[in-house]
């Protein structure tokens, strides 16, 4: 018996997982681009060096970090230009974008810095910015743990009510009936309009931050999950009857994986929603964090920590999107891959 | 030993406008432990909806379905379906699929060697990890299948598991399910609008006509397996039949 397939990942061949990557890394090695950009960001070295500065900056974190990007990219094209593999498609796809990066670091530089046309304090150079997360980094390390860990801990809350909401909503029409009115009006309510209110009502500020961000989090995950589960074919209900299951198994073999892309739709809008919660409630209700940081910096009148904190953000959020990401693909590997 | 009898049957449907359907009218059949039927009848005649109640996915509105003298009121593990579409679980492996049954039955203890032996049955060794949208039509249908009849039913219901293939496929399929049918003895019903289909497979041919849903007769099989598509006795028998389902008679006048 002949059948023309594709295989799981497991069973791809060397040369499927090449095409794979081949089209996530789209754009093909050009020398020319490689040289460019590792000549851009030497520029940017050799620019923050050579050009006198109009304000008073210490370099030092800048230069260590552009050496090392330098590093980096020599490192990645050397091996690129040498072998065939994943990091040759990679170098390849990423060298416009950086040399585009060097020249933006070059423009920044020159803007601030070098020749103050916009100016201190409200903007400051990268170079002051690296130079201040450098000063501040017990500091800054210490907000960022506290930050993760509560996002962390708001954010599975939020999610593990949202999705055992919207199952059963998805599920029990009587639930539904029930519920769906409070989950429409609860809803839709901004998380921000019950932070005077939670300050109050909670014993530590610590558990109103989590209400908070958990509040703002379940809605989209509950709401997703309902439309998830309500959207999985009877087909899949019958055949799980035909074949003996019961209604727990139903719910753990059927609703739950049935409704699995939905909730992550729901966790990826919720997402979003959790970071603005997490900063904005951090400003106002807690004594460390990232929020906290800014919050303190501006008291104090230092926008260049202001820029630290939101560098920081930009790199934490991304990782935990990142992260998401990742959980999604594994999650949901059994889908046909959308991807062009 | 298996007996199903269907009593004095009757679906009612309301369409959109709030009529009456008569989906099914008077329905009486009785199935014996081994046989293999093939229901057969152009589309609206109500094939589906008589599996649908044997199976107890759907409940008539009078007259009663038994299987051993006991009332058919929900769907069981010892009835099997084979849906027109496979519905194999998208989320599970093919392996899982195959399982699914055994597992929601007999837990994490369930006979693995016996999912290992359905699974090269079917010729589905190798791809036992594949997830259902990377096999093809037949090699899913033939994993639905298995996950059905692994299940060791009293009676397997077939619900046009074919009528989504190929013509090669079908027939591929075709002989899958009369050698499972063979090898375990056990009762199966085939709803089908292909007449080839009905007659290649079916010990008894169930004919049925449309609105209202009735059986207009219930033809034995003078075959003799292995049954040849070509042979004279072959056509011949499919010429009864045709004539019994009045296949490309009617004018379009007339039915419009």
């Amino acid at each position: 018996m002949l059948d023309a397939v594709t295989l799981s990942k497991k069973h791809r061949s060397p040369a499927a997982k090449k095409d794979e990557v081949q089209t996530k890394y789209w754009k093909p090695w050009r020398l020319t681009w490689n040289v460019l950009s590792l000549v851009t960001v030497a520029a940017a070295y050799f620019e923050n060096v050579t050009v006198h500065s109009q304000e008073l900056v210490n370099n030092g974190a800048y230069k260590g970090f552009l050496a090392a990007y330098f590093g980096y990219l020599l490192i990645v094209y050397g091996i690129g230009s040498v072998t065939k593999g994943k990091i040759r498609l990679y170098s390849g796809h990423f060298a416009q974008l950086n040399a585009l990066l060097g020249v933006v670091l070059i423009g920044q530089d020159l803007l601030t810095e070098k020749f103050a046309m916009i100016k201190l304090p409200f903007f400051v150079s990268f170079a002051q910015i690296l130079d201040q997360i450098k000063t501040d980094q017990k500091l800054l390390i210490a907000s960022t743990w506290s930050s993760l860990g509560l996002w962390l801990v708001s954010f599975i809350v939020g999610t593990l009510i949202g999705v055992v909401l919207g199952l059963y909503m998805g599920r029990y029409r009587q639930f539904n009936y029930w519920s769906f009115p409070f989950l429409k009006v609860i809803g839709i309510i901004p998380a921000a309009a019950w932070m005077p209110l939670t300050m109050v009502i909670f014993p530590t500020s610590y558990l109103a931050e989590i209400f908070l961000i958990a509040f703002a989090v379940w809605f989209p995950v509950a709401f997703m999950t309902i439309g998830g589960v309500q959207s999985i074919s009877s087909d899949y209900f019958e055949s799980a009857r035909t074949l003996g299951f019961s209604e727990f198994q139903i719910m753990r073999k059927v609703v739950i994986p049935g409704a699995l892309p939905n909730i992550f739709i729901g966790i990826f809008t919720a997402m979003g929603l959790s970071f603005t919660m997490l900063v904005i409630s951090e400003m106002i209700g807690a004594k460390v964090g990232l929020g906290w940081y800014i919050n303190w910096a501006k008291g104090v009148g230092n926008y260049t920590q202001v820029y630290a904190a939101i560098v920081i953000m930009a790199i934490l959020f991304s990782v935990i999107f990142s992260f998401l990401n990742k959980l999604q693909e594994y999650a949901l590997r059994w889908r046909k891959s959308s991807k062009v | 030993m298996v007996q199903l009898t269907i009593q004095n049957v009757n679906r009612i449907l309301h369409d959109n406008n709030g009529e009456r359907i008569n989906v099914l009218e008077d329905i009486n059949l009785s199935v014996g432990s081994g046989e293999f039927i093939s229901i057969i009848g152009p589309s609206g005649c109500g094939k589906t909806t008589l599996l649908r109640l044997i199976s107890g996915l759907d409940q008539p509105e009078t007259g009663k379905v038994t299987v051993d003298d006991q009332l058919v009121t929900r769907p069981d593990a010892s009835r099997g379906y084979v849906f027109q579409h496979g519905s194999l679980f998208p989320w599970e492996t093919i392996r899982d699929n195959i399982s699914a049954g055994l597992k929601a039955v007999h837990g994490r203890h369930y006979d693995r060697n016996l999912v290992a032996h359905y699974i090269e049955l079917m010729g589905l060794k190798g791809f036992e990890k594949a997830y259902p949208h990377q096999v093809s039509g037949g090699m899913a249908q033939r994993a639905a299948l298995a996950r059905s009849i692994i299940m060791n039913p009293e009676l397997l219901l077939l619900d046009e598991p074919m009528g989504a293939l190929d013509a090669f496929t079908r027939a591929d399929v075709q002989d899958v399910i009369h050698r499972v049918w063979k090898q375990t003895q056990t009762t199966m019903v085939l709803v089908t609008h292909d007449i080839d289909e009905a007659i290649y497979l079916g010990t008894r041919i169930v004919v049925m006509t449309p609105r209202p849903g009735r059986i207009k007769e219930v033809v034995t099989n003078p075959l003799t397996f292995p049954r040849d598509r070509t042979s004279d006795q072959f056509l011949e028998f499919r010429r009864a039949i045709q004539d019994k389902l009045n296949f490309g008679k009617k004018p379009i006048s007339e039915t419009i």
